[in-house]
């Protein structure tokens, strides 16, 4: 069930919500959670019932490993740390098998010139993000800074259905003290309103701008015919909104949905494309992924060396970043995008230890179009469309006009620039240069959606604005497009 | 050790690690007030605090570790728990 779908918002949300500030007014909790972790689960179940098992089997053998490592309760006599690798390993197994079986067999073959067929295993739905979660639990449960005996609220820390596709990848240090708290259980109003003011943010985002964008991107990306430089910008940038927007709007979704439940969750973006910086990027996007990539890979890589050299710390950087790409998608170009990004990071260190002077201006575009250009990798399907789309984009495809841009422009046959079209599978519609605009705009001038909320005081002009927002929205809802970060 | 203490053995160390002899520390500061107080930084540093007040954090606890506030607060609840 998508949170930008019909039956998402208007049956299941409400019916879900109304029982649940019902059973707030119950003296146990014991209701209101199981009630909620069969929502959860419900909700995680209505694209395919078949891998209910699956988060079921991994939340338990989860729950229970960490027991044995909080309470040292001797399992087969193992000692603690063969355990937290038994449980490493097979979250990680896991994960690997469903998401990485085709990659490896695609390598076997390309490096033999076998022809192993492929096993086309589907991807469970928020496989790779819950793996990180537990990961993590498991950890702390070994460095002993967690001890929790209620299967309950380790299991609805898994799996709480606002953050459990698609993040934010939450940290049970923050989200379990919450499910405890009995404060906060009924409806509260300036929850509510705040809640549904982001979730009409992120809708708007999702709905109107992600998904208007995804079908230039889809054209850029998927044609046969070698785009020229206007083109290629085109889809590149288009593809770099696409992201923020689709991606942002769903951790804006999910914040506002856990805000009717009175759970706060971490914020996920924070303007990432006013990054002056790789540095500065990274911890305004994906933020709650870059915080278990910086504590439990970098800082454990670090943790292991002895003496903590610059040399060390970039290896570190590049290690988790390669990591980070891997962990987005199976698949050379995540690969190589994780690698520029690590790069990306290890010149900015180099930079800030240098002590380099930068203008912000050049700072800032000089960090945009490296996003930019790592996203070609990001979206591609291959290596080679990656490459074929930077070529136009450095106009070694050349330049054209497009010819639907010929009333407006004055002709140019005589400096002997042509006209061609822009895509050949999407209509082109002059349109785009115009949501573009709206891209910079939003992400560059606007305040974000977190800052807006943070000190919101009930007025006219936010109900206004949220019920725009909301009613646009919903005007296109049922699209279908699905949320790119489902893939990963 | 009171946290007044603390905040002074810390600020020792502060100024070692991020080379700035003069700086003077609150438990307001963030890593967003101090120019050097980046990532490989931050490893430097919570070493270097372990080292002299004798504890060991755990990965999941450097989250804490983000403000002068958060460091005072983990080292005195680490330095509790080792009495």
């Amino acid at each position: 069930m998508l949170f930008s779908s019909y039956e998402f918002i208007f049956l299941f949300l409400p019916i879900v919500l109304g029982i649940y500030w019902l059973l707030g007014k119950c003296r146990h909790p014991v209701f209101r959670k199981c009630f909620l972790i069969v929502a959860s689960l419900f909700f995680y179940s209505w694209w395919d019932l078949a891998y209910l098992p699956l988060i079921c089997g991994s939340i338990v053998f989860n729950y229970l490993l960490s027991r044995c490592l909080q309470d040292r309760i001797s399992l087969l006599s193992l000692k603690k740390k063969t355990i937290l690798w038994v449980g490493v390993a097979g979250n990680i197994g896991l994960l690997v098998y469903y998401k990485y079986t085709d990659f490896f067999i695609f390598n076997i073959n390309w490096l033999s010139g076998g022809n192993v067929s492929y096993w086309n295993l589907i991807l469970p739905l928020a496989i790779s993000f819950f793996t990180l979660q537990q990961i993590a639990y498991l950890v702390d449960s070994y460095e002993g800074i967690v001890c929790e005996r209620s299967l309950l609220d380790y299991a609805l820390f898994v799996c709480f259905f606002p953050q459990l596709i698609a993040g934010p990848i939450v940290h049970h240090g923050e989200m379990m003290p919450q499910f405890k708290d009995s404060r906060w259980v009924g409806v509260n109003l300036d929850n509510v309103s705040r809640g549904l003011f982001i979730f009409s943010i992120g809708l708007f985002k999702k709905l109107v701008l992600a998904d208007s964008l995804a079908v230039w991107v889809g054209g850029g990306f998927g044609g046969e015919q070698a785009l020229t430089l206007i083109p290629a910008w085109v889809t590149s940038l288009a593809f770099t909104f696409q992201i923020y927007f689709d991606f942002s709007g769903y951790a804006d979704m999910a914040v506002g949905l856990a805000l009717f439940f009175n759970i706060v969750l971490p914020i996920n973006f924070n303007s990432p494309y006013k990054a002056r910086g790789i540095i500065d990027y990274w911890k305004r996007w994906h933020m709650s992924l870059t915080r278990f990539i910086t504590t439990y890979i970098y800082t454990a890589i670090l943790r292991a060396c002895v003496g903590v050299t610059f040399a060390k710390a970039m290896a570190a950087t590049i290690i988790a970043m390669l990591l980070s790409g891997i962990w987005h998608g199976a698949g050379w170009t995540f690969i190589v995008w994780g690698l520029l990004h690590g790069i990306g990071l290890v010149v900015n260190h180099w930079s800030v230890r240098n002590k380099l002077k930068i203008p912000l201006w050049f700072a800032w575009f000089v960090t945009f179009n490296f996003v930019n250009m790592c996203n070609v990798f990001f979206r591609a399907e291959t290596m080679n469309d990656a490459f074929a789309l930077l070529r136009g984009m450095v106009g070694l495809n050349g330049f054209e006009i497009p010819s639907q841009l010929n009333a407006l422009i004055p002709d140019l046959t005589l400096l002997s620039i042509g006209y061609g079209d822009f895509f050949t599978n999407a209509l082109f519609e002059i349109k785009v240069f115009g949501y573009l605009l709206i891209g910079f705009v939003v992400c560059l001038v606007f305040r974000n959606s977190n800052q807006i909320i943070k000190n919101m005081r009930f007025e006219v002009k936010w109900v206004i604005v949220n019920a725009i927002l909301f009613y646009v929205a919903v005007l296109n809802l049922g699209r279908g497009e699905i949320f790119l970060y489902f893939n990963f | 050790m009171n946290n007044h203490e603390i905040k002074n053995e810390i600020e020792k160390i502060f100024r070692d690690v991020f080379d700035d002899p003069d700086l003077l520390i609150n438990e307001e500061m963030s890593s967003d007030d101090i120019p050097n107080w980046d990532s490989l930084n931050h490893v430097n540093l919570v070493g270097a605090i372990e080292r002299h007040f004798g504890v060991r954090f755990a990965l999941g606890e450097l989250e804490e570790l983000e403000d002068v506030g958060g460091v005072i607060r983990l080292v005195r609840k680490k330095m509790h728990s080792l009495k």
